[in-house]
């Protein structure tokens, strides 16, 4: 029973993974990577209820907190984007280019 | 026998949700559809004891984050032809399934190798809030702090990047 | 045995310190403050004079100790020591070292007094006088040195030091040219001099490279080996010394001062080489055929220069020619086994020749720097002192009794008919002859008859006395200086042959009094058909002659400088220039740039990866992780 847990949240993290490459959408990027802070939270609980220990949850809430202060930068960013470009592409911005 | 039911809706209403997010065209329903993963998570850490942190994932994750991301996409007032032309997603999709496909066979190799456990609810003493408030402030005090330094970091960051500082078009 | 004593040491280091000195003192008032020729003039002189007088002070020294040792020696330092090989920086005090180190810093003294009346109103008066200073400096090296790479040190000196005087006049660029050649011509013979050492090391020089030791070890030398180092050390010195076939140096050379004319191509650096033979007498002296080759060099390049002196129009170019020719009988000398008799005639040409050189400067110093012979004439009315000057000078040189020249080329002429060379003797005959035409043709075209340039006549006179009182002193050396060597049936005691024994490997022609009456009689009947062609042709006005056929061929050298240029000069540079156009961006650069280019490859082919897309970043970030898990989950098997 505990595999399975383990099981789903590898399912949620090779989701989010492939959301990350396949898609040039600025907020379904962000999402998918919202998607494997989940999936490793979920890996948290489970670790946490299997030796049964607390730490788990703590990390959890851990994370909860960085993805939260990581969500308002990035979205920020979004902002400030679309002022400049009023466009949502990621292959617009090359300026990296070597 | 009930928690196995409960488990496996949760689980296949999580993997629905996290494929609608990145097949959706619009991000508004990606969204949508992220909340619905967000909700059966809160659901699987209720399963596994985690009152707290259940209770967090649905007031922090699915009510700030996610209304969060769908006010600022909704700000933005997306139009179609804002959005990304992506018209063979699918196939670069299936490719990414690909290639993370051994990312995902190595992990659940070395998932196999760990030991079985019940997952039987357990009342007291596990997962609540005294629980993790006791480890949150004694051993964990320094992250716990450094943290909210993070947040307030991420505050001004926010403020500063926002604000009304001249970006020309 | 033999004494060390420092003042040995005190001797080369005058001079270079002089050099050192004025040339400072030259290169940092020149632009800016404007040193008086007076104090140059004399800290120019100190050098050469000290040295002198040290070296009388070892003279000295020499004569007081007992025959059989006399050697004075002095270790400043241990230069270098690699495996077997020990060479200190050390000089040797013989009998030898001392004649040649007497006339060197005589003659050279009274040179650098000369110049500083020649040399008044050059604007680079300094720089003469710190070369002249640091060419006496490396002279007294050479000469002085304990081993033949001490003496290499001179050697190399005294060949930088020509190059830099005959250039001195660095603004015409045939001046430049002169240089180069003397340096690139001289280099070729050093190449044989630093072979001829290594063989020698090779034989005998682990037990000590230094005069003493090898001529202790020569008989442990095999005689190939000995045969190679002595040819290949006389390579060097027909470089030096203006030998067939690297004479094409010394009458280019006469465009430098006529002062360095006098002093390096005159008296001392060309004689080197005789030296150089001499000292290596105990190895010379077991192979007779290294001998001959040398001895039939010597007298063919008398003859050869001997005829090209007679033809002739640069009052410097016959001297010069005349002394390839000088040079020619020395090296006959010392190749029949006469060393005595060729140091004897390196003696008594440093003084006669020095003379001439130096009466020649003064005429043209009169002459406001004309060289040409057939603008001259009659002189001797308006510079009588250069005129009795240059004509002992002459009578030397062309062998009139009893003046020095005389006695230095019959005893050379006396060892080789002795010793069996007739044709040696013969050929040396026939030379003197043209030896004494050519000296009086030059006496009697440039002071008797009448004045061809009028203009320039009525300028002339006698130069000042700064520059003939040294002109006196040498004509009263070519005078009397052979008196120091007269054979025994003069009633002489051959004074300097004994002196020179100790150092010297030397067996003595038997003295058979018919023999050298022979050949005295013959001598002097050679050159008074000599003097007497002269003055038929020449002693009352001639005019310049348009040369054909033979003597047109004479007069153009025989063109061997075109020759050289052809055969030598031209395949060298077009070697060059294949080497510069195809080896060199080929063979060379070509690895060490194609090195660059790779990596500029290699970066451009890395560069395509970078496309500036974040997306593509994650992409290529997931790949890595997805390739890390499948080699992991072979591992974990």
């Amino acid at each position: 029973m505990m595999h399975s847990y383990l099981y789903l949240s590898i399912i949620l993290f090779c989701l989010g993974i492939v959301g990350i490459v396949a898609r040039r959408n600025v907020f379904t990027v962000f999402m998918s990577v919202e998607l494997m802070l989940n999936a490793a939270n979920l890996v948290f609980i489970a670790f946490s209820r299997m030796h049964e220990s607390m730490e788990g949850h703590v990390l959890a809430m851990m994370v909860m907190a960085v993805a939260a202060a990581e969500a308002a930068l990035a979205l920020a960013v979004v902002i400030l984007l679309h002022k400049h470009r009023s466009k949502l592409d990621t292959n617009v911005f090359s300026l990296l280019k070597g | 026998m009930f928690a196995g039911g409960l488990f496996l809706i949760f689980a296949i209403l999580a993997v629905l949700g996290a494929v609608g997010l990145i097949l959706f065209r619009h991000p508004m329903n990606g969204a949508m559809s992220f909340v619905v993963t967000l909700i059966s998570l809160a659901g699987l850490y209720a399963l596994l004891s985690a009152k707290l942190i259940f209770a967090l994932q649905l007031i922090v994750y699915a009510g700030a984050i996610m209304s969060m991301i769908v006010f600022i996409i909704m700000f933005l007032n997306i139009q179609d032809e804002d959005l990304p032309k992506e018209e063979n997603r699918l196939l670069y999709t299936l490719g990414g399934g690909v290639v993370v496909l051994p990312i995902g066979l190595f992990l659940a190799k070395i998932v196999r190798s760990l030991p079985e456990h019940s997952t039987s609810i357990v009342g007291n003493n596990f997962g609540g809030a005294k629980e993790v408030g006791q480890l949150l402030f004694r051993e964990w005090l320094v992250p716990f702090e450094i943290i909210s330094l993070l947040l307030l970091v991420s505050l001004i960051g926010a403020v500063i990047l926002a604000g009304k500082r001249g970006i020309k078009r | 045995m033999e004494q060390s004593v420092n003042y040995l040491g005190l001797i080369p280091l005058f001079p270079l310190l002089g050099a050192v000195f004025i040339g400072l003192l030259h290169v940092f008032t020149c632009n800016r403050i404007k040193v008086a020729e007076k104090i140059y003039g004399l800290l120019a002189c100190i050098g050469p004079v000290l040295s002198f007088v040290l070296a009388l002070k070892v003279w000295v020294a020499l004569r007081a100790m007992p025959e059989a040792s006399r050697l004075l020696v002095y270790n400043a330092f241990t230069w270098f020591s690699v495996g077997d090989l020990h060479v200190n920086m050390g000089f040797l005090g013989d009998p030898l070292s001392c004649l040649m180190l007497l006339f060197v810093t005589f003659v050279g003294s009274l040179i650098h007094i000369y110049s500083i009346g020649y040399m008044g109103g050059d604007k680079s008066y300094g720089k003469f006088f710190a070369y002249m200073n640091l060419f006496l400096g490396c002279m007294i090296i050479l000469v002085l040195g304990d081993g033949p790479v001490v003496m290499f040190i001179g050697w190399e000196g005294v060949g930088l030091c020509s190059y830099l005087l005959i250039s001195y006049y660095n603004e015409d660029r045939e001046n430049v040219l002169a240089g180069n050649k003397a340096f690139i011509v001289n280099r070729i013979g050093d190449l044989g001099f630093v072979l001829g050492m290594c063989f020698l090391f090779w034989g005998i020089g682990a037990s000590g490279f230094d005069y003493l030791s090898l001529k202790a070890n020569v008989h442990n030398l095999e005689p190939a080996i000995a045969l190679t180092v002595c040819l290949l050390l006389f390579i060097g010195a027909t470089g030096k010394s203006a030998q067939i076939p690297l004479y094409v140096w010394l009458p280019d050379a006469m465009a430098g001062p006529t002062p360095v004319s006098a002093l390096i191509h005159a008296a001392t650096m060309v004689t080197a080489g005789v030296y150089m033979v001499a000292r290596f007498s105990f190895l010379y002296a077991g192979i007779e055929i290294a001998g001959n080759i040398i001895a039939w060099v010597g007298i063919l390049t008398a003859l050869l220069a001997a005829i090209f002196g007679m033809f002739q129009d640069d009052i410097k170019k016959i001297l010069a020619y005349s002394t390839v020719s000088q040079l020619g009988y020395m090296f006959a000398g010392v190749g029949v086994a006469a060393y005595s008799a060729g140091i004897f005639h390196v003696f008594t040409h440093a003084f006669f020749k020095a003379l001439l050189f130096l009466g020649a400067g003064s005429v043209i110093y009169a002459l406001h720097h004309e060289q040409n012979i057939w603008k001259m004439g009659g002189l001797k009315a308006k510079m009588p002192k250069t005129y009795i000057t240059m004509l002992i000078g002459s009578l030397a040189l062309a062998g009139c009794p009893p003046f020095s020249g005389f006695f230095s080329k019959d005893e050379i002429l006396y060892s080789a008919l002795a010793t069996g060379h007739f044709g040696i003797w013969a050929i040396g005959l026939l030379v003197a002859g043209m030896t004494a035409y050519y000296t009086f043709r030059m006496i009697f075209v440039v002071f008797h008859g009448e004045p061809r340039d009028v203009e320039a006549y009525e300028h002339a006179q006698e130069s000042p006395a700064v520059m003939t009182v040294p002109l006196i002193i040498l004509a009263v050396g070519a005078l009397f200086a052979g008196f120091l060597n007269l054979p025994s049936i003069f009633g002489g005691d051959q004074i300097i042959s004994h002196w020179l024994a100790p150092s010297l490997t030397e067996q003595h022609a038997p003295s058979s009094v018919g023999l050298e009456m022979f050949v005295i009689a013959a001598s002097v009947i050679a050159f008074a058909i000599g003097i007497k062609i002269a003055y038929n042709r020449f002693a009352h006005g001639a005019a310049e002659p348009s040369f054909k056929g033979f003597a047109s061929f004479a007069y153009h050298k025989f063109y061997v400088d075109e020759l050289y240029d052809r055969v030598i000069v031209r395949p060298y540079k077009a070697i060059g220039a294949v080497i510069w156009n195809m080896i060199e961006p080929n063979v060379t650069d070509a690895p060490v740039k194609s090195v660059s280019k790779l990596y500029m490859l290699l970066g451009a082919a890395f560069k395509i990866l970078q496309v500036g897309y974040v997306r593509v970043y994650a992409i290529y970030m997931v790949l890595g992780l997805s390739i890390m898990s499948l080699v992991l989950s072979q591992s974990l098997n």
